[in-house]
C-alpha cells in the first residue's frame, strides 16, 4: 500500500476508489458472516467449501467471496447472502454450498433454500422484505454487510474515510463540536450524555501538557450484549475514523481503544485495521503532512466488568485495580495519567463519520426530539428471531418484540422485556406502547443502558432473573464502597432465600429498603444501578414475589426449591404423578392407584379428560424430547383397579352433632367439595338441578369421550352415609339461601358452573336449525334427543366445539360436519388430542373464517354467509388478530349451525345468586375472594366454573378440595388464610431395573384409538387403554425428577443400616 | 475562598476542602470509619454520605471525598441521609458485630438490631491498615487483592513480606480490631462489653507474628483456660 503523502493525493484516491468500485456487484458475489457468531456456527467450513468448490471447478471469472463481520441475524447462522439480488440462504449445512453457488453463477433462487419465515411460509427472496430486515433502520450496522473488516479498501468503497477528508481539509474544533452537537447524538454507552457537550468541554480544558486522550470503550460488559463487538468486528475502521475525528476536534493526540479480553476476533481486527490506517498514512505523526498527529493503540481489559465504568476503566489502564473513584473531578478534567480525557463508547463512535458526512441537522431527522438517530440493541431471548436490531430511537417496544422479532417462540405469551442489562429493569408486556428511548425507559425504571434486550415469557420467572442478576452483579462489584460490596451480597441473600421459599413478607420489605439505599449511596454507576433489576421486578411483579413468598409456589416452575417435581408442581390437586409412574415402572399397580385417588376423587374421569397439565411441564418434554404419557399411564391403571379398594379414613366429629354444609351443584366441584367434608365428618347436602348427578361431566362430554357408567361408577364410590344427594333441585326455585341457612346448614358452597352458551349476536340467531352449543349437547346426552340434521356447521375452536362436532357426526340423520374458526389452526384452543381425532373422523377444519350473517327459509337455516380473514397485527394477548378481508364473502350451506364460541354461567343461572345478595362480576360469574373462596355474603362460598368461567375438569376438582379446607377452617373459626409450604416429594421409590431388559426407544408411546370409519358411527368409547408392555415401558422413560428431593432418604437408610450415624 | 451552603448556614471555606473537613470545622456531627485525618480519604465505608444539590437532582455523596464547590447546598442530616446511614449501620452490624467501633455508632443511631443473616468478619474493608502503611509507615507492605466477595486485604499472593516492620500499626487503626467487644452473643450487646470470646486475630496463622496490642485482652488467657 502506498502512503499518501497530501491531502490532495488523498482526495484523488478516494474518488479513484469510490469510480471504479463494484457499486452494482457486477460478479455474482457470495458473502458470509464470518463474525464471533458465524464462526461459532461454522462459517469457516462454509468458507473453507466454497472455496475449494470454486477453485476445483475453475470458477473464480464467475463468482467472487466476500467474508465479513456480523450482520445481526444471528439466529440464520451459518448463512450465505447472494448479491447482487440480497437473496439470503439461512441455517446451511456443508452439502447446501455448492447448490448456493450454482445460483449464483446462474443468476436463479434456489428456493429449496432460500429464507422462510416459519410462520407464514412465505419465501422471501430478497434481503429487503423480510420483516426482520424491513422494519429496522440499519444506518451503522448496514455497513457490515459490504465490508470486509481487514481489508480497508472495503472500507472505502462504502464511502468511509469522507468524513476524515472533510475534517483535514478544515480541521477547526468549532464546527466539527458544532455539527455533533447538531446532531443531538447522546452517548451509546449507556448513560447517554450528549456528545457534543462532552467533546466542547473536552475541548475546552487547557493543560500544561497539552496530552489529552480519546478513549474508545469497548468494556462491553452486559451479558447478552453484543453490538460493540459486532462493530469492531466488522467494522473497525468506522471507529477509527469516529476516533480520529474526535481527536482533532478536542485536541487529542493519542487514542485508545479499551477492549474487554473475551473479544479476541475484533481486538485481531483492530489490529489490523490500525496497521493498515497507519500504512496507508492516515494514523501517525504528521498525518498527510497536515501537521495533525494521532494515533490508536489498543489495551486488553482482565475480565471485569466494573472497568466499563469511566473512572475504574482509567485506573486498569494505568496498570491498577480497577476501581472507581468519586468525581469530581472527571475524566475530563483529570483522566489518564492526569490529562484530560474523553471516554466513548464504540457505537458512539461509530456514529461519527455519518454525521460529519452527512451533518448533524439531517442525522438529527431521525428519531425524536432529545433522542436522535438510531440505536443497535441485541434482542434475545424467548423470541422468534434474535440477532441485532436498530431501529430510530422513538420506536415502541412492541414494534420491536412482534413484528421484527417475530413475537414469542411456543405457545408461552411474552411477558417482560428486560432493557439494559444487569443495571436495567423490566418493562411488562402491558407497556410494550412505550417509546424506546433514554428519558421513558428512565421514568420507566430502566435505563438504556448498551442496548440489551432480554425478552422474557411466561416460563420465565421474574425473582430468578433478579436474582441472576444480583449474582452477577455482585461478583462484579469491584468491593470498595461498602454498600454496593455488602448490598449486593445481602440482596442476593434475600432473593435466594425466596426463590428457595425461605423468605417472609418482612424480607420482601427489608430487599426493597436495602436496594433503595444501595442505589443513593454508592460511589459508581454499578452500585448504582445495581438496584434496577430488583426494584423494577418489584414494581411490576410484586404478586409473583409474593406467590414465592405466601403461597411457595414458583408459577413458571422454575424455582427448584419451590417446584419439586414439575408434574406434581403443574398439577392442580398436587397429584404425584411421579410416584404413580415409578409404582407403575415397577409393576406396583395398586400402589399407584392409592397415590392416584389419594390427591383425586375423580381418577378415572380425569384419566381420560384431562388436560394434562402435568404432560405440559413434564422435564422429558421439555428439553425436546417427548413427555411422558402420564394421563394414558393413569387410565391404564384406573382401568384394573377398582375404586371401590380405596378406603379412605373417615373422622368423626369431636364434639355432639357434626355441623351440616349445603352444596349447590353436583358437578367435579361440588362432589370434591363433598367428599372432603365428609371425611373430616361433616353432613353434606348436594343439591343439583339436573336429574342426574355429574354436572358438565355428564351434560357436555360425550360418552365417546367419557362412558357415563364409568361417571356414576366414580360418584357412587364418593356417596357415603355422610352425603344426601337430591337432584331435581333448582336454586331459586326450589331452594334459597336464606332457606338453607334457617334450616341450620353452617355453610353454603355455590358451585354452579358454566352451562350456557355465548351467543355469536348475529341476525337470526334464534331461528330453527341454529343451536347453541350446550344446549346440544346436553339435549343428547340427558335426554337422548339427536338435533342435528344433514350439513351440519360448528363455529367456534374450543373444546366445546370440537365436542359438537364430533358427536353432530355420530347423529344418524347428519350427513357432514365442518367446523369454522376464525383464527389458525395453531391457535385453536381446543386440545390436540381432540382436534386430530376429529380429523380422524373425517371432520372438515376451514380456519380463518368468521361468521357474518344467517340466511334463512321459511324460518329455518339455509346457508350461513361467511368472510375469510387474514393474520394482521399482533394484539394485547400476543396474538395476531384475524381481520376480514373485504368482499372475500362466501355462503355454506347447512341444515345445522352449532354456536359453540364459549360458555358463561348465563344471566339466568347467575341470577338466583344475586337475588340472593351475592356480588356477580360482568361476565356473569360469581365474586369471591381468590384466597378464601369466600362470596361477599357471610358463610356462602363459591367455586368452580361459576367463578372462573368455563374451564378444565381438574381445576374444578382442585377448587373443590381448596374449598373444603376453607368451608373446614371457617366452621372452626380458624383463619382462612393461612401460610403455604413448598411441596417437594417425600416418598423415596427406588428406581425400576432397567439395566436387564432393553429399556426400549426414547419415544413416547402412542395414544390408541378405535379406528375411525367404525367409530365415528356410534358413541363408544374411543381411546384404548394401553397394555402392560406399553404401560411399563412407558412409565420406564420418566426422568425421576423426584430422586433429586428424596435420594437423601434412601442414603440415610442405608447409612441407618450400616451402623453410621445420621444427623 | 469558597462560599457554599451548609445546612442552610453560608459558609466559606478554602478550596481543596472536603465537605467532611467543612463540616467538622463547623461543628456539624458526620460519623465516619474509615477516614483519619491523617490519612487520605477513601470513601469505602459510605458512612458520611451528606446530600447535595436541590430537588430532583439531589444525591449523596461521601463527604471525605468531595470537594467544596462555590454555590453548593448541603445537608448533613436529611431524612434520605438518616435513612442510608441507618441501613449502612445495620448491614455493619450483620458483618462484624464484635467491634466496639460499629456498636457505639449504632447505638448513637438507635439502631439497636439487624435483619440480615449474621457473620462473623474480622475486615470490613476500610482500607485504613492499607493507607496506613503506605502513607505513614511508607511500608506499603498490605494492599487489596481481589473483587467483590473475594476482596481481601493481605500481602502480595500471601508471601510473607520483607517489607512489614511488624510495627502494629495496622492493627492499632483498624477499627475492627480496636475495642473488640467480647459478649458472648456481641449482635445483641451493642455496646455491652464483658466476657472474651476469643481473640480471632490469634486463630489465623497469618496474624502469628504480629504483635497484640490490644488493651486490655484477656483472650489469650481464656483461650488457654479453655484448652484446659
Amino acid at each position: 500500500m502506498n502512503k499518501l503523502t497530501s491531502l490532495e493525493e488523498f482526495r484523488v484516491f478516494r474518488r479513484r476508489v469510490l469510480s471504479e468500485k463494484d457499486i452494482t456487484y457486477e460478479k455474482p458475489t457470495l458473502v458470509i458472516c464470518a463474525g464471533t457468531g458465524g464462526q461459532a456456527s461454522g462459517a469457516n467450513d462454509l468458507i473453507r467449501i466454497m472455496k475449494r468448490y470454486i477453485l476445483k471447478n475453475s470458477l473464480q471469472e464467475k463468482v467472487a467471496i466476500k467474508i465479513t463481520g456480523c450482520h445481526g441475524i444471528c439466529e440464520l447462522n451459518p448463512f450465505i447472502l447472494v448479491q447482487p439480488g440480497r437473496h439470503l440462504y439461512p441455517n446451511l449445512k456443508m452439502e447446501d454450498v455448492p447448490k448456493v453457488i450454482e445460483s449464483a453463477i446462474g443468476n436463479y433462487v434456489e428456493e429449496s433454500l432460500i429464507y422462510k419465515d416459519p410462520f407464514m411460509k412465505k419465501h422471501y427472496h430478497r434481503l429487503n422484505d423480510i420483516p426482520f430486515i424491513k422494519r429496522q433502520t440499519r444506518t451503522i450496522l448496514g455497513y457490515n454487510e459490504h465490508i470486509d473488516p481487514i481489508r480497508i479498501f472495503t472500507y472505502f468503497e462504502q464511502g468511509g474515510y469522507a468524513a476524515a477528508e472533510k475534517v483535514f481539509s478544515d480541521p477547526r474544533p468549532e464546527w466539527i463540536i458544532g455539527e455533533v452537537k447538531k446532531s443531538g447524538i447522546r452517548g451509546r454507552g449507556g448513560a447517554g450524555f450528549p456528545t457534543g457537550q462532552k467533546w466542547e468541554l473536552a475541548a475546552s480544558i487547557k493543560t500544561d501538557s497539552g496530552q489529552k486522550y480519546i478513549i474508545c470503550n469497548a468494556d462491553e460488559g452486559d451479558p447478552g450484549a453484543y453490538m460493540d463487538r459486532s462493530l469492531l468486528e466488522g467494522n473497525p475502521h468506522a471507529i477509527i475514523e469516529g476516533m480520529l475525528i474526535a481527536g482533532i476536534a478536542i485536541g487529542a493526540t493519542k487514542g485508545i481503544v479499551y477492549v474487554r479480553s473475551e473479544y479476541p476476533l475484533a481486538i485481531k481486527h483492530t489490529l489490523i485495521a490500525i496497521r493498515q490506517a497507519r500504512d496507508i498514512g492516515l494514523l501517525g505523526k504528521n498525518i498527510m503532512g497536515t501537521g495533525i498527529d494521532f494515533d490508536i493503540e489498543v489495551f486488553r481489559g482482565a475480565g471485569a466488568f466494573v472497568c466499563g465504568e469511566e473512572s475504574a476503566l482509567i485506573k486498569s489502564l494505568m496498570g491498577m485495580m480497577g476501581e472507581p473513584r468519586q468525581r469530581p473531578p472527571y475524566p475530563i478534567q483529570k483522566g489518564v495519567w492526569g490529562h484530560p480525557t474523553c471516554i466513548n463508547n464504540v457505537e458512539t463512535l461509530a456514529n461519527i463519520h455519518v454525521i460529519i458526512d452527512r451533518g448533524g441537522e439531517e442525522f438529527a431527522k431521525v428519531g425524536v426530539p432529545g433522542n436522535t438517530g438510531t440505536k443497535i440493541f441485541s434482542l434475545v431471548g424467548k423470541i422468534k428471531n434474535t440477532g441485532l436490531v436498530e431501529v430510530p430511537l422513538g420506536t415502541k417496544i412492541g414494534e420491536v418484540v412482534y413484528n421484527i422479532g417475530g413475537g414469542a417462540i411456543g405457545d408461552a405469551k411474552i411477558k417482560a422485556v428486560q432493557t439494559g442489562g444487569p443495571s436495567g429493569g423490566c418493562i411488562p408486556a402491558s407497556m410494550f406502547d412505550m417509546s424506546i428511548d433514554y428519558d421513558s425507559l428512565a421514568k420507566a425504571g430502566s435505563i438504556m443502558g448498551s442496548g440489551g434486550m432480554i425478552v422474557m415469557d411466561d416460563n420465565t420467572c421474574i425473582v430468578d432473573v433478579a436474582r441472576y442478576f444480583m449474582a452477577f452483579l455482585k461478583d462484579e462489584s469491584c468491593g470498595k464502597c461498602f454498600t454496593c460490596r455488602k448490598g449486593t451480597q445481602r440482596m442476593y441473600e434475600i432473593l435466594d432465600d425466596i426463590s428457595k421459599g425461605k423468605a417472609t413478607l418482612e424480607d420482601l420489605d427489608l430487599l426493597e429498603e436495602l436496594a433503595l439505599v444501595v442505589k443513593d449511596t454508592t460511589m459508581c454507576g454499578l452500585g448504582q444501578s445495581a438496584s434496577n433489576p430488583v426494584l423494577s421486578a418489584i414494581r411490576y411483579f410484586r404478586e409473583e414475589f409474593e406467590r414465592h413468598i405466601v403461597d411457595k409456589k414458583c408459577d413458571a416452575f422454575v424455582c427448584k426449591d419451590l417446584v419439586g417435581a414439575p408434574c406434581q408442581a403443574a398439577c392442580p390437586v398436587g397429584t404425584e404423578a411421579w410416584r404413580y409412574v415409578a409404582h407403575i415402572s415397577r409393576g406396583e399397580y395398586e400402589e399407584a392407584y392409592m397415590v392416584i385417588r389419594e390427591a383425586n376423587p375423580f381418577p378415572s374421569v380425569c384419566a381420560r379428560v384431562c388436560h394434562h397439565p402435568c404432560e405440559k411441564h413434564c422435564k422429558a418434554g421439555a428439553t425436546g424430547g417427548d413427555s411422558i404419557a402420564i394421563r394414558s399411564l393413569k387410565r391404564f391403571v384406573t382401568d384394573r383397579i377398582d375404586p371401590s379398594s380405596y378406603k379412605p379414613k373417615h373422622s368423626i366429629w369431636a364434639d355432639g352433632e357434626p355441623p351440616r354444609v349445603a352444596i349447590i351443584g353436583a358437578g367435579p366441584a361440588g362432589l370434591t367439595t363433598a367428599h372432603y367434608l365428609s371425611l373430616k365428618g361433616y353432613k353434606v347436602t348436594v343439591f343439583e338441578a339436573e336429574k342426574e348427578p355429574g354436572g358438565m361431566l355428564f351434560c357436555a362430554i360425550p360418552s365417546y369421550r367419557l362412558p357415563k357408567e364409568v361417571i356414576k361408577k366414580e360418584i357412587n364410590s364418593l356417596l357415603d352415609e355422610n352425603i344426601t344427594l337430591k337432584c331435581n333441585t333448582t336454586l331459586g326455585r326450589d331452594i334459597t339461601l336464606d332457606q338453607l341457612f334457617e334450616e341450620g346448614y353452617g355453610a353454603v358452597l355455590v358451585a354452579l358452573g358454566a352451562h350456557k352458551s355465548k351467543p355469536l349476536q348475529l341476525e337470526n340467531e334464534d331461528i330453527e336449525g341454529v343451536i347453541p352449543s350446550i344446549k346440544f349437547l346436553k339435549a343428547c346426552n340427558l335426554e337422548g334427543e339427536q338435533l342435528a340434521r344433514g350439513r351440519v356447521g360448528v363455529i367456534g375452536g374450543g373444546n366445546s366445539a370440537i365436542d359438537a362436532a364430533r358427536m353432530a357426526l355420530r347423529q344418524k340423520d347428519v350427513k357432514e360436519v365442518t367446523i369454522l374458526y376464525r383464527r389458525t389452526r395453531k391457535e385453536m384452543p381446543a386440545f390436540e388430542e381432540e382436534i386430530t381425532a376429529a380429523e380422524q373422523e373425517g371432520i372438515k377444519i376451514e380456519t380463518l373464517v368468521s361468521p357474518a350473517r344467517v340466511i334463512s327459509a321459511d324460518g329455518h337455516i339455509m346457508a350461513l354467509e361467511c368472510l375469510r380473514n387474514e393474520l394482521g397485527e399482533v394484539d394485547s394477548s400476543g396474538r395476531r388478530r384475524p381481520v376480514p378481508i373485504k368482499s372475500s364473502e362466501f355462503q355454506v350451506e347447512l341444515d345445522t349451525l352449532i354456536v359453540a364460541i364459549g360458555e358463561d354461567s348465563g344471566v339466568d343461572a347467575v341470577a338466583p345468586a344475586r337475588m340472593s345478595q351475592i356480588e356477580t362480576t360482568k361476565w356473569n360469574t360469581i365474586k369471591v375472594d381468590e384466597a378464601t373462596m369466600l362470596t361477599n355474603r357471610p358463610g356462602v362460598f363459591a367455586c368452580g366454573d361459576v367463578v372462573r368461567g368455563p374451564n378444565t375438569v381438574i381445576d374444578a376438582i382442585a377448587d373443590g378440595k381448596k374449598v373444603a379446607v376453607m368451608i373446614d377452617r371457617y366452621i372452626r373459626g380458624k383463619a382462612l388464610k393461612q401460610q403455604g409450604t413448598p411441596i417437594l416429594p417425600q416418598i423415596y421409590i427406588e428406581p425400576a431395573d432397567t439395566a436387564s431388559d432393553d429399556a426400549g426407544t426414547a419415544a413416547r408411546v402412542e395414544l390408541q384409538r378405535a379406528p375411525a370409519e367404525w367409530r365415528k358411527r356410534n358413541f363408544a368409547e374411543v381411546e384404548v387403554s394401553l397394555s402392560v408392555d406399553e404401560a411399563r415401558a412407558e412409565a420406564r422413560r420418566c426422568l425421576r425428577c423426584d430422586l433429586e428431593f428424596t435420594r437423601h432418604k434412601k442414603e440415610a437408610v442405608e447409612d441407618i443400616l450400616a451402623g453410621v450415624k445420621v444427623p | 475562598m469558597i462560599t457554599m451552603k451548609m445546612n442552610g448556614v453560608d459558609i466559606q471555606v478554602e478550596e481543596g476542602t472536603t465537605l467532611l473537613e467543612a463540616a467538622r470545622f463547623m461543628g456539624f456531627p458526620i460519623p465516619t470509619l474509615c477516614y483519619n485525618e491523617a490519612l487520605s480519604p477513601y470513601g469505602a465505608c459510605r458512612l458520611c454520605v451528606v446530600e447535595i444539590g436541590e430537588g430532583e437532582r439531589s444525591r449523596l455523596v461521601s463527604s471525605c471525598t468531595y470537594p467544596a464547590t462555590e454555590g453548593l447546598k448541603v445537608r448533613t442530616a436529611s431524612k434520605r441521609v438518616m435513612r442510608a446511614r441507618k441501613v449502612i449501620l445495620e448491614l455493619l452490624l450483620a458483618s462484624c458485630p464484635q467491634s466496639k467501633v460499629i456498636q457505639d455508632l449504632a447505638s448513637k443511631f438507635e439502631v439497636r438490631q439487624q435483619r440480615f443473616k449474621q457473620e462473623y468478619e474480622d475486615c470490613i474493608l476500610c482500607g485504613l491498615c492499607v493507607r496506613m502503611c503506605e502513607e505513614q509507615m511508607q511500608a506499603k507492605a498490605i494492599g487489596f487483592r481481589g473483587r467483590g466477595e473475594n476482596r481481601s486485604i493481605g500481602t502480595p499472593f500471601d508471601i510473607k513480606t520483607d517489607v512489614c516492620r511488624l510495627c502494629g500499626g495496622c492493627i492499632y487503626i483498624c477499627p475492627a480490631c480496636q475495642l473488640r467487644c467480647t459478649y458472648t452473643e456481641p449482635e445483641k450487646a451493642i455496646c455491652g462489653g464483658c466476657a472474651n470470646i476469643s481473640a480471632p486475630c490469634l486463630e489465623k496463622e497469618k496474624f502469628d507474628d504480629m504483635m497484640c496490642y490490644m488493651d486490655p485482652c484477656v483472650a489469650c488467657e481464656i483461650i488457654k483456660d479453655k484448652r484446659g
